[in-house]
């Protein structure tokens, strides 16, 4: 991931492109730890996903948190390039 | 006694061009196809904004709602003025002029400044210029209101459309060309601003050209719903 400063939908994109490519299934730490963002600005977005239903935790028989993409995180995954493609072509 | 022409430079021929129901008929079409463009636009983004919140899209697909809802309301309105001509029934016009002016005048100044707003919206505070946006709205709306011209209503407009070209021009230093996207926006609101002209003064120029512009008008929307399906499928 590079460090250029990334707009908010990126930074979405990025966390939830982590997730769907690690099996969709991390732990919170690690998770952190791609994204590349410091701990406030991780749990601020990570709150953000979870408000707009993007990501659920899920808890294996020992009790350890993952977090998962839903249906609606997948569905931003696939139409990320054409919201994005959107705003730069209206300049919005 | 039968109510006075709105305007008394108003040209014989124009006149009886507008009072032919067929001249009616395609404005009336033109004006749905446009309101329809308007419409499938807000429509067709409805995705990218649920799935992103992302303020400018809201604004976005706001203008051209209510840009949509304006038309209707426009076309109502002329048909109002000239009812008489039309179908030999007079509407009082204090009570027409203002079942439409109203929300006409607050609707179409939101969708100008939603416009305008949607591409400058990082360099201000969304909540306080909305609000300062509703507030700008209506007391155009109140001063359209009191004095029943759809021409104050223009010469209002047409400040905001002044600014939009301004904001246009020198929001963004970085990019030395004005872009495509920025001259589609002011022909969208120039074109709004001729059909308040027409609107407003009794029909100045002949049917045919309104009808001309009102082509102009669809074959924007048209443009920016083509320029939409290259994205949203």
């Amino acid at each position: 991931m590079n460090n250029k400063k990334r707009d908010r939908l990126e930074v979405i994109y990025d966390i939830l492109k982590i997730i769907s490519e690690k099996h969709n299934s991390i732990k919170p730490t690690p998770l952190l730890r791609y994204s590349n963002l410091s701990s406030s600005s991780f749990n601020e977005y990570y709150a953000e996903l979870q408000s707009k239903e993007f990501v659920k935790e899920i808890f294996d028989k020992d009790g350890r948190k993952y977090i998962t993409l839903t249906d609606k995180g997948f569905k931003f995954l696939e139409k990320y390039k054409m919201i994005k493609g959107l705003i730069e072509e209206f300049e919005l | 006694m039968a109510p006075p022409i709105p305007n008394a430079s108003f040209h014989g021929q124009e006149f009886m061009m507008f009072s032919d129901p067929t001249v009616v008929l395609i404005e009336l079409v033109l004006t749905l196809i446009a309101v329809a463009f308007c419409l499938v636009i807000y429509f067709k983004t409805r995705e990218a904004y649920e799935l992103t919140k992302y303020e400018s899209i809201k604004y976005f697909r706001n203008a051209f709602l209510f840009f949509g809802i304006s038309y209707i309301l426009s076309f109502f309105s002329s048909i109002a003025i000239f009812s008489r001509i039309i179908f030999g029934v007079t509407l009082p016009r204090e009570i027409f002029g203002s079942l439409f002016i109203l929300p006409l005048g607050y609707l179409s100044t939101m969708a100008i400044l939603y416009l305008i707003y949607s591409s400058i919206w990082k360099n201000f505070d969304s909540k306080k210029t909305i609000i300062i946006s509703h507030i700008v709205a209506i007391v155009l709306t109140i001063v359209t209101f009191i004095t029943r011209s759809h021409l104050i209503l223009l010469y209002l407009q047409s400040i905001l459309f002044i600014l939009a070209i301004i904001f246009g021009l020198f929001a963004n230093k970085s990019k030395k060309k004005i872009s495509q996207t920025k001259i589609l926006y002011f022909l969208v609101l120039g074109l709004w601003l001729v059909n308040l002209l027409i609107l407003g003064n009794g029909r100045p120029l002949h049917p045919l050209i309104d009808i001309s512009l009102l082509t102009l008008s669809i074959a924007a929307y048209i443009f920016i719903y083509y320029k939409i399906l290259k994205w949203v499928k």
